[in-house]
Formats: C-alpha cells, structure tokens, sequence
C-alpha cells in the first residue's frame, strides 16, 4: 500500500468528509440564488412563493418531527402553515439526544427530502451507484489524494447516470412524470430559509451558516465524538480493505448532487416564469400551453420518424418552441385591439391618477 | 344585486363569488379520473406488462374495479354514497357505450376518451355549481344566494351572528381564500358530527346462538353549513373575515356601550335634578322655621370670607 502513514492515518478520513462539505456550500449557495430569483418574481406571484413557503416549512417541520422521533422525544404537537410550523416534542430531553434533534432541524431540510428522491432513483436509474474503486487506485485508495478521487469517480458516475435519466426522461411514463414533480417539488422546497410576508433580512445563507456554526459550537464534544466515529470507521474499512468509508460519504455527495440539480430546474421554471411575466395580456398563456402540445406532438413524429434518441430530442422540440414562442411573443407586442370597457376603465384609471396628484 | 333589492339606508360593501379552487374536493374527483385514464392508456399501450391486457375484458375489469374501489373510499371517508354511485355510473355507462358503438377492441384509447370526457365534464358542473353562489356582504346583513335550478337565499343580520367560524385548508393559504361560517343566535351554521361504535357476541357453535349487539353513540356539534348559506371559499380571506367582523362588532358592541352611555347620563341629570329639589326643600324649610333667622343665617354667609 503506497502512502505516507500521516497521510492515511490522519489526513485520508479528512477527503470525504470536505468533498461532501463542498457539496453541501455549493447546495447553499444554490439556495441563496434561489432566494434571490424568488424575491424578484414574489410581487406578481404571491401565491407561488407562499407555497414555495409551504413545501419548505413542511420539509423543515417533517425532518424536525423525525429527530423527536429517533430521539423518543416523542410528538405532542405538529402544525404547519404557509408562514409557520411548529413541532412540539412530549418529553424535554438533554444533551445528545437534544443536540440530535437540532442536527435533524438544521440540516435534515438539506438531506432528507432528497435522501426519500433517492431511493426513488433507486429503482428508476438502471446503474450510476457503482462505487467499485477504479484499478489504478487500488495502491492509492486510502490515501488522501485516493479518497477524494474515488468520492469524485462515485460522484461523477452517479451524475452521469441521473443527467442521462433526466435527458431521456419519459414525460409518458407515470412513474417518469411522478419523479420529475417530486424533483421540481424538492427543488422549490428545499429552501429551508422563510419567505415570507415581510422582508427579514437576516434570513439568508449567514444566518443558516450561523445556526450550523452554534449547532457545532453548543457542544463541541459532540462535534469531536463525531469526527472520532468517521475515523473509526475508516480505520476499521482500511483493516477489513474495503471501501465502504468513501461508499458512505458518497451517498451524502449524492444527496447534495440531487438537490443541487432539483434546485437548477427550479431556477428554469422561475426564469421560465419572469420571462412569462413580461409578455402582455391573454397570451401568456401560450407559452404554457405550447409546453404539452410540443412535447405529445414531437413525440407522435418520432413514431413515424423512428430514432432512438426520441425521447430526448422530443424534450429538446418541447424546450426549443417554448423558447421561440416566448421570444415570439415578446418581440411582437403590437396594438393592443381595446373594447369600450377597457377604455372607460384606462379614462377612469388615468382620471384618478391626476386626481391623486 | 340590484338597487331595489337593498334597504333603507343599506350600503353594498362586497359581492362575491367562491375562488375556482375552493371547490377542490370535487375538482379532485375529476383529477383522479383524468390520472386513472392515463394510467390505464400507458398500461394497455405502453407498459411492460401491457401483454396482460391482451384481452380487452380484463382491462376493462381493471378500470372498473379501480374507479369502484376509489368510489367507496371516498364515499366512506366523506360519508357522501352519491360519489360512489357517480363513478359507477361512469363505469357502466362507458361498458354500455362500449357495447353499443362496438369499441371493445379498442378499449386502449377509448378509456382514455372517456375518462377525459368525463373529467371535462366534471369540471364544467363544478364551475357551474361555483358560480351559482352569490355572497351579498351590506353594512346591514349577508346575504347568501345559490342554486342552479331552485334557487336558495338566506338572509343574515349581523346583531343576529353570535360568533363566526373562519377556515383556510392548505389551498387556501396558498392562494389566499378561505371559508366564514356566520353562526346565529338559532344555532344555524352549526352541524353535528355522530360517532357509532357496535359490537356483537355470538354464543353457542350448533343450534343454541345467542346475539347481542352493545352500542355507544357520540355527538359534536361542529361549525357546518352548505356551501349557499356559508362565505364559502371567497377572496380575499382575512379581508372579508375582518371586514364581516367589524359589522358584528359595530352592530353589537357598539350600540350596547351607546345604551350604557345614555344610562350613565340619564342617571347623572336624575341625581342632579333630585339634588336641585334637595335644595328649595331645604330652602322652603329653612324659610318656614323663621324669616328673621333665615335672614341672619344667610347675612352670615355672606360675611364669611372667601379663601378662594
């Protein structure tokens, strides 16, 4: 075995533990952008972002629900709203078992509702959790460099695997189309952040960021009992050679690689939806309209024009005449053909507004 | 509602309608049939295991079976058995079209048909049931107006409403609707939810059975009305709730403290006024008891200085 006896023994369980750290800032920000796009649209889609709202609040109220659950603090109490939720346990417990269920509360949100997206991906990807070590590797595989590849070689195989799925995905399939709600849902909800009626700007990745950060400090013994339990277990796979340490840290890389891709197909459907916004009148709702009829009318040429690549080039048809449309539509704003009421109601509108004045 | 139609001194503030996703319940029906028709063309047609629907009796014995299923449920949970004789209707009426037009064989797209066909409809009635509610909100009373072929109304003044009810579901929060139940002095707007629990022993293995069955009944008196005689669904939810509450407010409250007002006043020119008459009795009496020394007594009084 090649490798430094520091290397293995001190800095090989570090790896995958920051490549999953990583992962997890890259999701924050993710999040953040959101939040951001969410803001922006809020003022003329109020009832989209209250249940953008509601899908995070219940998420969040879910996974706080489960860490009373596994501590046995059991469930007195369980409320969730557009703007509030609230988990209140039957027992008051300390230390660990407290600490346990604030883990749940603070970075549940993240994981948990991707982790029940996963074993969905289970069943529907036909491979991409191969976690076999490359060979090249194998001299290397408990070094520090060699950790972090493998976590990368997992990583990368499973994105492979789940972007190809995306790219093919079969909007005909009931089980297809019930994941892709469920990815969209994750993606809108993941954001555990409120948004809610009034602005509170400490609400941001700073104060997620600092909620982790007392979370760590609270107890740091906690903290330090955790690390000294990964590197137990990496200890123990280096004993046994196998590499079941870098298999467990990739599921968490995988996790944080579902959310980050629901949270890019969010970003679309928000960019989809500000870009709707700025076409005028009754025709915005061409735009969603031409989504299905694009994508059943593409599919019903590639039965007659027979490739194998039609699922995805009927998506690529959906996405491209939705785009056209959408430019179509804006570019050609023209007269707008008024009746008498519109008029009365512009005269009286304008009238006010000089009254206002 | 027109001008004829208000009272002296009534004042329109609001007409509404219910929002087109209050009535998500029976939408829902129809989502499901939509789904179900989907569901059933992608596994005739499509799915891996589409050879077992070769024979078309048996896909037509799957949609059934499904939909019946899905009818006594819903009926069970929302103790509504018009629900499930709806979706029988649907089933035997698609096999009876079936039969007639000869469109077995083509059952694959035909329940697709159907079931598309159905939930169109369904959605038709729904917003046609929705829009026959008409909510009347005056400074004086509500007025609740429904009905597509004999039309209801009820008419409600606000010192009649002892307290209100106010729900919003999940939808509701979203889209910011939500349902008001204005409960009079009579009770109207109050429903009951009934609880029966039954059990029964049999005795005996051949001949000698003895039954018994022991029972319990539980009653709750809940805030219901129909849809016509509630603010069911209507937009903007806290606006309309806080503006219906205000009304009872200032028909109930507000008229009490005035009465109190007017009593306290009554009361304090009453006392003034026996004061008065205290006064010339005393006066009267101190006259009778001797004109010289009602003199000197009030010469004294005047020669007292005054401190002020």
């Amino acid at each position: 075995m090649d490798g430094s006896i520091i290397d293995i023994m001190l800095f090989a369980p570090l790896a995958t533990i920051l490549g999953v750290l990583l992962f997890w800032f890259i999701q924050l920000l993710f999040i953040q952008g959101q939040k951001y796009l969410l803001e922006k649209i809020r003022k003329k889609h109020e009832p989209f972002c209250r249940f953008t709202n509601y899908l995070g609040i219940l998420f969040q109220t879910i996974c706080q629900a489960l860490g009373y659950t596994v501590t046995k603090r059991g469930i007195s109490d369980i409320y969730v709203s557009v703007n509030y939720g609230k988990v209140a346990p039957k027992k008051q417990k300390k230390g660990i078992f407290e600490w346990i269920s604030n883990v749940f509360l603070f970075i549940g949100p993240f994981f948990i509702p991707a982790f029940l997206l996963l074993i969905c991906l289970f069943f529907i990807l036909k491979n991409g959790f191969d976690t076999s070590i490359p060979v090249h590797l194998l001299e290397l595989k408990y070094t520090f460099g060699g950790q972090l590849t493998i976590l990368g070689v997992n990583l990368y195989n499973f994105t492979a695997s789940f972007l190809n799925f995306l790219a093919n995905i079969d909007l005909f399939h009931p089980v297809h189309l019930g994941f892709l709600f469920l990815l969209i849902f994750l993606g809108l909800g993941i954001r555990p952040s409120y948004l809610g009626e009034k602005k509170i700007d400490k609400i941001d990745i700073l104060y997620e960021l600092k909620n982790i950060w007392q979370l760590i400090t609270y107890k740091p013994a906690y903290i330090v009992s955790l690390f000294l339990v990964s590197y137990s277990f990496f200890y123990l796979s280096l004993l046994l050679d196998k590499g079941f340490y870098a298999t467990m840290f990739s599921v968490f890389g995988w996790l944080s690689i579902i959310s980050i891709v629901a949270l890019f197909l969010s970003y679309l459907i928000i960019l989809f939806i500000f870009a709707i916004d700025q076409i005028e009148g009754r025709k915005k709702i061409i735009p969603y309209i031409t989504i299905p009829i694009s994508y059943i009318l593409a599919r019903i040429l590639f039965i007659y024009l027979q490739t194998e690549m039609d699922k995805s080039m009927s998506l690529m048809i959906m996405i491209l005449l939705t785009m056209i449309m959408i430019y179509l539509l804006k570019k050609h704003k023209g007269d707008k053909f008024k009746t008498k009421r519109k008029i009365k109601r512009l005269k009286d509108k304008s009238e006010g507004e000089e009254q206002d004045e | 509602m027109s001008d004829e139609e208000l009272l002296k001194n009534e004042k329109l503030e609001k007409m509404l309608s219910p929002h087109p996703l209050s009535f998500m319940r029976y939408q829902a029906l129809c989502i499901f049939l939509l789904i179900w028709g989907f569901l059933v063309w992608w596994m005739v047609n499509f799915s891996d295991f589409k050879q077992y629907f070769e024979n078309p009796w048996i896909a037509i014995f799957v949609w059934g079976i499904v939909l019946l299923i899905f009818g006594i449920i819903v009926a069970l949970i929302t103790i509504r058995w018009s629900i499930f004789f709806m979706y029988a209707g649907i089933f035997f009426g698609g096999v009876g079209l079936m039969l007639w037009q000869s469109w077995i064989a083509s059952v694959g797209v035909f329940i697709l048909v159907y079931n598309v066909g159905m939930a169109i409809v369904g959605f038709l009635l729904v917003e046609w049931y929705r829009r026959s509610h008409k909510y009347v909100i005056s400074n004086q009373r509500i007025i609740f107006k429904g009905g597509i072929i004999t039309k209801e109304e009820r008419t409600l003044r606000y010192d009649k409403i002892s307290d209100i009810n106010a729900k919003q579901g999940v939808l509701g929060q979203i889209f910011g609707f939500g349902t008001i139940i204005p409960i009079s002095q009579s009770g109207f707007g109050l429903g009951s939810d009934n609880a029966f629990a039954a059990g029964g022993i049999q005795l005996g293995e051949k001949k000698a059975k003895i039954m018994g069955v022991f029972g319990g009944g539980k009653e709750v008196q809940t805030p219901r009305a129909r849809s016509y005689y509630e603010l069911h669904g209507v937009y903007p939810y806290k606006e309309i709730k806080k503006l219906v509450e205000e009304f009872i407010q200032g028909k109930d409250v507000i008229p009490y403290h005035q009465k109190n007002v007017e009593y306290q006043k009554e009361q304090t020119a009453f006392q003034k006024e026996q004061v008065d008459i205290q006064k010339q009795m005393r006066d009267l009496l101190k006259m009778q008891s001797g004109p010289k020394k009602y003199v000197e007594e009030n010469n004294d009084e005047e020669d007292i200085p005054d401190d002020k």
